[in-house]
């Protein structure tokens, strides 16, 4: 490995340039064999380490951490033992019933606002792209070894929705792949998630933004843009075929 | 439950994972890594009042980081041992004959874990935690320019070790 760029393509594949900075490592590795050698291997090596372990904290360390916080934080005063033994009863009986709350599938109608909320903070933010290109062969990898899910990310530029990039988001708890695209001025958005027994909500409107959901294999799909109808369900057909 | 334990576990306990995952990487014995996350969360909840807002996550592992010199400071034979004893299969007769025989999950552990400390630190934060350079960089104490040659290398040389499992 030779090329001077080596550095920047790796931050470039990393996600972590922007603008001016991103669109010059992107033309670099356009032109560079070496480089789009060194993307190829780093996102196969990305890829093979999501075999690796990531440990996961044993159950016992949290009840002993928790037990040695409460320890440090133990009040001088002491407190009547009915009351302690009340207020612990009323904290896990709370702890039960939001635990069971919160693994409670998704409903169909909350996924829709999901998703829109999804689109809109990532607009509001100006954060809708982490890795820019419109080469799906930088994309595509990239998404698989950020959010683990390998969606297309095919390039429409030809039929007037060009790639711009993607990003790993969250749609009701699941992690998600986003493939970013535009359209004139307008963005859309294409999420891609795993989840095999959720249901998926109707395509609809959601506060001014068209919403398309469908499933292929074990992955979801939600498209949503603010463009018009006409070109979003073009999209949406592009898509699924 | 006091207001300021209640702030500290809901901001802090999210992360423990991360935690554990950097402490045992770094540590590679579970024993150790249960003493470190313990003692992290520990010192951190006596920091908290200095805790500024921003990135907790980076916040405590660099904590964690921290206590895990001062374990290695304390008995650096044991944890240079620590590997061959605890991460490697024992009875085999060399570490490539039994990772071989493992599956890639194994063998791409025992590669991970005989990288050098500043080369693993730097792959596990970047590949497992997804963090930022700008934040590996806090937590190791390290410039930028050096998490990115050091991370290069670290994949350079995983990518020559790991060459059949690839």
């Amino acid at each position: 490995m030779s090329c001077d760029h080596l550095l920047k393509t790796q931050s470039y594949l990393d996600g972590q340039l922007s603008g001016a900075e991103s669109d010059a490592a992107e033309r670099h590795l356009q032109a560079c064999v070496e480089c789009q050698q060194f993307a190829a291997q780093t996102a196969d090596l990305s890829d093979a380490l999501r075999n690796a372990t990531r440990h996961q904290a044993p159950e016992f360390l949290r009840a002993r951490v928790q037990a040695a916080l409460k320890r440090e934080a133990a009040p001088t005063k002491v407190r009547a033992f009915w009351w302690g033994a009340a207020s612990g009863g009323g904290a896990s009986a709370l702890a039960a019933a939001l635990a069971l709350f919160l693994f409670l599938p998704p409903s169909a109608a909350s996924l829709a606002e999901a998703v829109a909320d999804a689109h809109a903070r990532a607009l509001t933010s100006g954060h809708t792209i982490m890795v820019a290109s419109s080469n799906h062969h930088v994309v595509k990898p990239w998404l698989a070894a950020h959010a683990g899910i390998s969606p297309p990310a095919t390039d429409f530029a030809g039929q007037g929705f060009v790639l711009t990039g993607g990003r790993t988001d969250t749609i009701g708890g699941n992690q998600a792949a986003v493939s970013v695209y535009a359209h004139g001025n307008h963005e859309l958005d294409l999420f891609t998630w795993v989840d095999k027994n959720g249901a998926l909500p109707q395509s609809t409107t959601v506060r001014g933004f068209h919403t398309a959901f469908w499933k292929e294999g074990d992955l979801n799909f939600a498209a949503i843009s603010d463009m018009d109808e006409a070109s979003f369900r073009k999209f949406i057909e592009l898509a699924r075929e | 439950m006091d207001d300021r334990r209640q702030r500290f576990e809901a901001l802090a306990l999210p992360h423990m994972d991360a935690a554990y995952n950097l402490a045992r990487w770094l540590s590679r014995s579970p024993v150790e890594a249960d003493d470190i996350v313990q003692d992290a969360m520990l010192r951190a909840f006596r920091a908290f009042d200095g805790f500024r807002g921003g990135d907790i996550k980076a916040w405590l592992l660099t904590i964690v980081r921290n206590c895990w010199l001062s374990t290695a400071a304390g008995s650096r034979r044991r944890v240079h041992v620590g590997l061959e004893d605890q991460e490697l299969p024992a009875a085999e007769a060399s570490p490539e004959d039994a990772a071989i025989q493992a599956g890639t999950q194994r063998r791409l552990d025992v590669l991970i874990a005989q990288l050098a400390p500043e080369f693993r630190e730097v792959l596990i934060l970047r590949e497992m935690e997804d963090l930022s350079y700008r934040e590996i960089a806090e937590i190791t104490g390290t410039p930028i320019g050096t998490v990115m040659s050091r991370l290069a290398r670290a994949r350079t040389q995983l990518r020559e070790s790991a060459k059949d499992v690839l």
